[in-house]
């Protein structure tokens, strides 16, 4: 038998013949010999009886009794379109996301076989200059010296001095413009972080979608 | 909905005389059945929003969004008591409503001070309802409505409509010890908010 007096909630189960009340005969036993708590078991019983007679209420305005239409959607607003392009629009997001980061990633491993360490290209974009400039200038600068070997050659074969020291002033000139080329020109960037940036954004944007306007479970 | 042959149900709208052929007529699409048994079940699925809602206007919305559920879902409705398989229904409804206001309270919450809330009209299908019977059922109806949502939802679902644990457990989305605990709760609190009118019990 019990000391004190069960609490309340206790007493609702036993009110409510729960099994697990009514098999604890500790508490049926206090209960017995307790008047307090058997009266309150009899207005909790009572309560209960009270609530399950409450009368059904009529409708304070004239419902609509059958749909307008016989196939007429649930008007469910705003939720229920999130609800239906949910899935659609985070496959597409998923998608761009992942098309985006293979665009990113393989020109980088690529710079990073061919400059054997990424940090060269790190360096040269941070100068300004696209990932693959300093490959193509590095590729420009082994060729000028192959052109003025091949187109300069009858020059110097003509022993003039003078043409010869023109033609390399002008070689120097047309590097000089080809550095200045590409240090005014802004870099070509790429694409596809854009890409990854728009699929991640759409995820984010229609996950936020739905949490806000689709009511959750509990 | 459990069948408990204790509970009373003299207030309750009975099924209607020939139910099975109305619901079958409705079923094969005839507009005029399915009107027909909305117009005799309405009190009773209002009853049940308006008790979960404590709102007569989005009581009336959730009944009628249960009636267009109920369309869409007649033609699977596979026998069993007509009136509990409409009532799951508008509380699911209800409970949609319910769970919305919840995420995105409104700053017009009723206010427990200002007094009894002004209800619908009783709707008792006895002819003679008691005067007694009637002073507590207005009283209950106050008290519920001073119950916190997830107490009175709780207490309305398993009490006045006679689901068992495991359906509101369900329906509620919620563990069966939380739902236990939240009646048990809530009885306890209407027992003191009934307190003053405990001589309506015995009337």
């Amino acid at each position: 038998m019990l000391n004190q007096h069960p609490d309340d909630e206790r007493l609702s189960a036993l009110a409510s013949r729960d099994d697990d009340a009514t098999a604890d005969a500790a508490l049926a036993s206090h209960v017995d010999s307790c008047a307090r708590c058997t009266e309150l078991v009899d207005e909790l019983g009572a309560l209960r009886m009270s609530l399950a007679e409450l009368p059904d209420l009529r409708p304070h305005r004239a419902l609509q009794l059958v749909p307008p239409v016989a196939d007429a959607p649930v008007a469910d607003g705003a939720a229920g379109w999130v609800r239906r392009l949910f899935a659609p629009a985070l496959t597409a997001g998923a998608a761009l996301a992942v098309v985006g980061l293979v665009g990113t990633a393989v020109p980088a491993l690529d710079g990073m076989a061919a400059g054997g360490s990424i940090f060269s290209n790190v360096g040269t974009n941070l100068d300004g200059a696209a990932p693959g400039a300093e490959a193509d200038r590095a590729s420009r600068e082994n060729e000028e010296p192959a052109a003025s070997q091949a187109g300069l050659a009858p020059a110097e074969g003509g022993g003039d001095g003078e043409g010869s020291v023109t033609a390399q002033e002008s070689q120097s000139d047309d590097f000089e413009q080809v550095e200045t080329f590409d240090r005014d020109l802004p870099a070509e960037r790429s694409p596809w972080p854009m890409v990854l940036f728009t699929g991640v954004a759409l995820m984010i944007g229609v996950a936020l979608l739905r949490w806000i306007l689709v009511p959750r479970a509990g | 909905m459990a069948d408990d042959p204790q509970r009373p149900t003299g207030n309750r709208t009975p099924p209607l005389p020939d139910e099975a052929a109305v619901i079958a007529r409705a079923a094969e699409g005839d507009r005029t059945a399915f009107a027909q048994l909305m117009e005799h079940y309405q009190s009773a699925c209002y009853g049940l929003a308006y008790r979960l809602l404590s709102d007569a206007d989005q009581a009336a919305d959730a009944t009628q969004d249960a009636f267009v559920h109920a369309y869409r879902a007649i033609a699977s409705f596979r026998g069993g008591i007509f009136r509990s398989w409409l009532l799951r229904i508008t509380a699911n409804a209800s409970y949609d409503i319910l769970r919305r206001q919840q995420r995105r309270p409104t700053t017009t919450l009723p206010d427990p001070d200002e007094g009894a809330p002004e209800l619908p009209d009783l709707h008792a299908v006895n002819p003679v309802a008691e005067a007694t019977k009637s002073e507590l059922y207005r009283h209950l109806e106050v008290a519920l409505r001073l119950l916190p949502a997830d107490q009175r939802t709780a207490v309305v679902l398993c009490d006045v409509y006679g689901m068992d644990y495991n359906e509101v457990a369900e329906m509620t989305k919620s563990a069966l010890g939380t739902v236990k605990s939240r009646i048990h709760r809530g009885r306890v609190r209407l027992r003191e908010l009934m307190a003053e009118h405990r001589e309506l019990f015995t009337g």
